[in-house]
């Protein structure tokens, strides 16, 4: 028989890490090899109870262990908050194309997160850093709602900041007592000089909301439709392109995405919806 | 052997019977429902005029399967040889177009792939097209060219019976004593028959004929209003996406059984509000225009993009299925109206 395209690898939360009020990181090892690359996805089955997609927010380059950073959105990441160290899951994939690191480089690489958007783009993040030389510099830009809904709170206060070839900004919908930095949506720290758009990139990865207006800003600043990769969430659940659940106009987002060119999907209706 | 003649069919389908099971169409009021050939019961088993109305997708990607077992897989059951009889040219042509998706390289669903190796499809002539065919409208035809191990076609006092592939050549050898040889009269009566079904369907489908590929007729139909008047008289019953024997979007989900979890595969439809929906709720196609607007989109111009060849055999089983009132010949003939005179007020733009 073929292999089965449906059956998980077997894996093990070993740790779960409290990120914010409403997401936490799981660290997961698989029984067996499981390599991806930075933007693909996997398909994690609580086993019995229903099996979701997330982007891991660890390096591809750690082949032993895996993160995935989840916000409880619905029944199955609900059930997923409650479990601990020892649960046994499921894994398939990884699937879909991945962030295209290759034609990042000689470029300017404009990142902006938001939320739990920040998970695919720490994946992503570590990439880059691992070869920042390739690149002619890394910007990012992130929201959060409040200071306390970052995640990766340690690093991305810490250690990020002070990373040669790296330009951070901050900013917070609301601020709270200790927060000195910016007070502001995403979009009010995104400025057409902060970088050489002719020579960059732009990656966006959030909420759909946050995703629209920060598309909408980097076209008024000049880039290009084919520079802006967007990272696109939809319902997938097979994963390779058959179910039809995630269906983006023409493309598969679980096989041809998730990551998409907004020259590629501007074309269809309520792609942020 | 080629094609062969017989003068009754129960011989045929017992000595095929005998080593596997077998499916036929039965009568069931107007329609032909799908059933179990049962040897000892059936006196002369009857050749439907049109398809059956369950779509062969049943037997190859059941409406539930077992998917994926935790936490030990098991290796799912092997599928042991089975032969459905009475298939049409559109049900043969509805599994090409399965074919390509769940035999696609590097993503094979080893679940179809199982049942389809092991499927022997016998295939026969549409002597009656349906007042729902509309399979000509889309480069079909009323009888079999290729796809099908046999075919049966019904002349006078008698059957042809065609090998259409290997496994059934090897057939009509192994049971050449069953068969007598086919004087070219029958061959000619053959074409005659055919000729006529194809004279009927023409007349059944002579107001939906369109004027251009149909793939540039629905893409270029992508802004039409059609698609929201249609949402107004459709009951998202899903009967359309159930009945069809293209349609072949599932859906995963995880449950506890006595010992073991499992992943099941169940049979969905894009036609369905939740379809597309998010767990944080967000829902790119909430609205049934839109649904409806991606359904005709995904037969007849993504999927022909992607595979080269459109996902619609034209077999009217949505047509007659449906509970409220949309009818995919009548949204296909609009579409096409629509680019004709757009086409036309280009013209007169021009001049």
């Amino acid at each position: 028989m073929t292999r089965n395209l449906y059956q998980p690898m077997n894996a093990e939360i070993v740790d779960t890490i409290e990120e914010s009020p409403t997401i936490k990181s799981f660290v997961i090892v698989p029984d067996g090899l499981f390599k991806f690359d930075t933007g693909q996805f996997v398909e994690l089955t609580l086993p019995g109870e229903g099996e979701a997609p997330f982007t891991p927010s660890s390096s591809p380059v750690v082949a032993e262990k895996m993160e995935i950073t989840i916000m409880k959105a619905g029944r199955v990441t609900g059930l997923l908050h409650e479990c601990g160290k020892g649960q046994r899951v499921g894994l398939r994939g990884p699937y879909g194309n991945g962030y295209p690191v290759d034609k990042f480089a000689g470029k300017h690489v404009y990142v902006v997160g938001g939320g739990v958007g920040l998970a695919p783009i720490r994946s992503l993040f570590l990439t880059l850093v691992d070869r920042i030389g390739d690149f002619k510099s890394v910007i990012c830009r992130f929201g959060a709602r409040t200071p306390e809904d970052f995640i990766y709170k340690k690093t991305l206060f810490g250690d990020w900041q002070k990373l040669r070839g790296v330009e951070m900004k901050l900013t917070v919908d609301k601020a709270d007592g200790d927060w000195s930095g910016h007070v502001g949506v995403v979009t009010t720290i995104l400025h057409p000089k902060d970088v050489d758009i002719a020579n960059a990139v732009a990656v966006v990865c959030g909420p759909p909301i946050m995703m629209k207006f920060v598309t909408v800003s980097l076209l008024d600043f000049g880039f290009h439709p084919a520079s802006i990769y967007l990272s696109m969430e939809k319902n997938m659940s097979c994963g390779f392109g058959k179910c039809g659940h995630c269906m983006l106009g023409k493309y598969y987002v679980c096989k041809d995405g998730p990551v998409f060119t907004y020259e590629q999907i501007s074309k269809y209706p309520n792609i942020w919806e | 052997m080629e094609t062969a003649f017989i003068s009754r069919l129960k011989p045929l389908l017992d000595a095929i019977a005998k080593t596997m099971d077998l499916y036929v169409p039965v009568k069931v009021g107007e329609h032909y429902a799908c059933g179990k050939y049962d040897p000892i019961g059936t006196t002369e088993p009857e050749l439907n005029e049109i398809r059956m109305s369950p779509p062969v997708k049943e037997l190859l990607f059941p409406v539930r399967e077992l998917a994926a077992v935790f936490p030990q897989p098991i290796n799912p059951k092997s599928v042991k040889p089975f032969a459905v009889f009475g298939l049409k040219a559109c049900d043969l042509r509805s599994m090409e177009i399965l074919d390509k998706v769940f035999v696609e390289k590097d993503f094979e669903d080893p679940f179809y792939v199982a049942r389809r190796k092991m499927m022997l499809a016998i295939s026969s002539d549409c002597s009656v097209p349906g007042e729902s065919c509309f399979c000509n409208v889309l480069a079909g035809k009323p009888y079999p060219e290729d796809g099908f191990d046999l075919n049966v076609s019904h002349v006078t006092d008698g059957f042809l019976i065609q090998g259409g592939s290997a496994k059934g050549k090897e057939f009509l050898f192994a049971h050449a004593g069953m068969f007598g040889e086919v004087p070219d009269a029958l061959l000619a009566e053959r074409a005659k028959l055919r000729e006529a079904a194809q004279n009927r369907l023409e007349q059944i489908t002579r107001d939906f004929q369109l004027d251009a590929p149909v793939g540039q007729i629905v893409e270029r139909g992508y802004g039409s209003d059609v698609f929201d008047e249609q949402a107004r008289t459709c009951v998202e019953c899903q009967a359309c996406t159930r009945i069809c024997p293209t349609c072949h979007c599932f859906y995963l989900y995880d449950t506890r059984k006595q010992d073991y979890f499992a992943k099941m595969k169940m049979w969905d439809s894009c036609m369905r509000i939740g379809h597309a929906q998010v767990a944080g709720g967000a829902n790119p196609r909430k609205m049934l225009g839109d649904r409806l607007r991606h359904r005709l989109m995904h037969k007849f111009a993504y999927f022909l993009e992607r595979y080269g060849i459109d996902m619609c055999v034209g077999c009217g089983r949505c047509v007659d299925g449906e509970t409220g009132d949309v009818d995919i010949r009548t949204v296909l003939k609009r579409l096409n109206d629509e680019l004709l005179a757009e086409g036309q007020k280009a013209v007169k733009a021009a001049t």
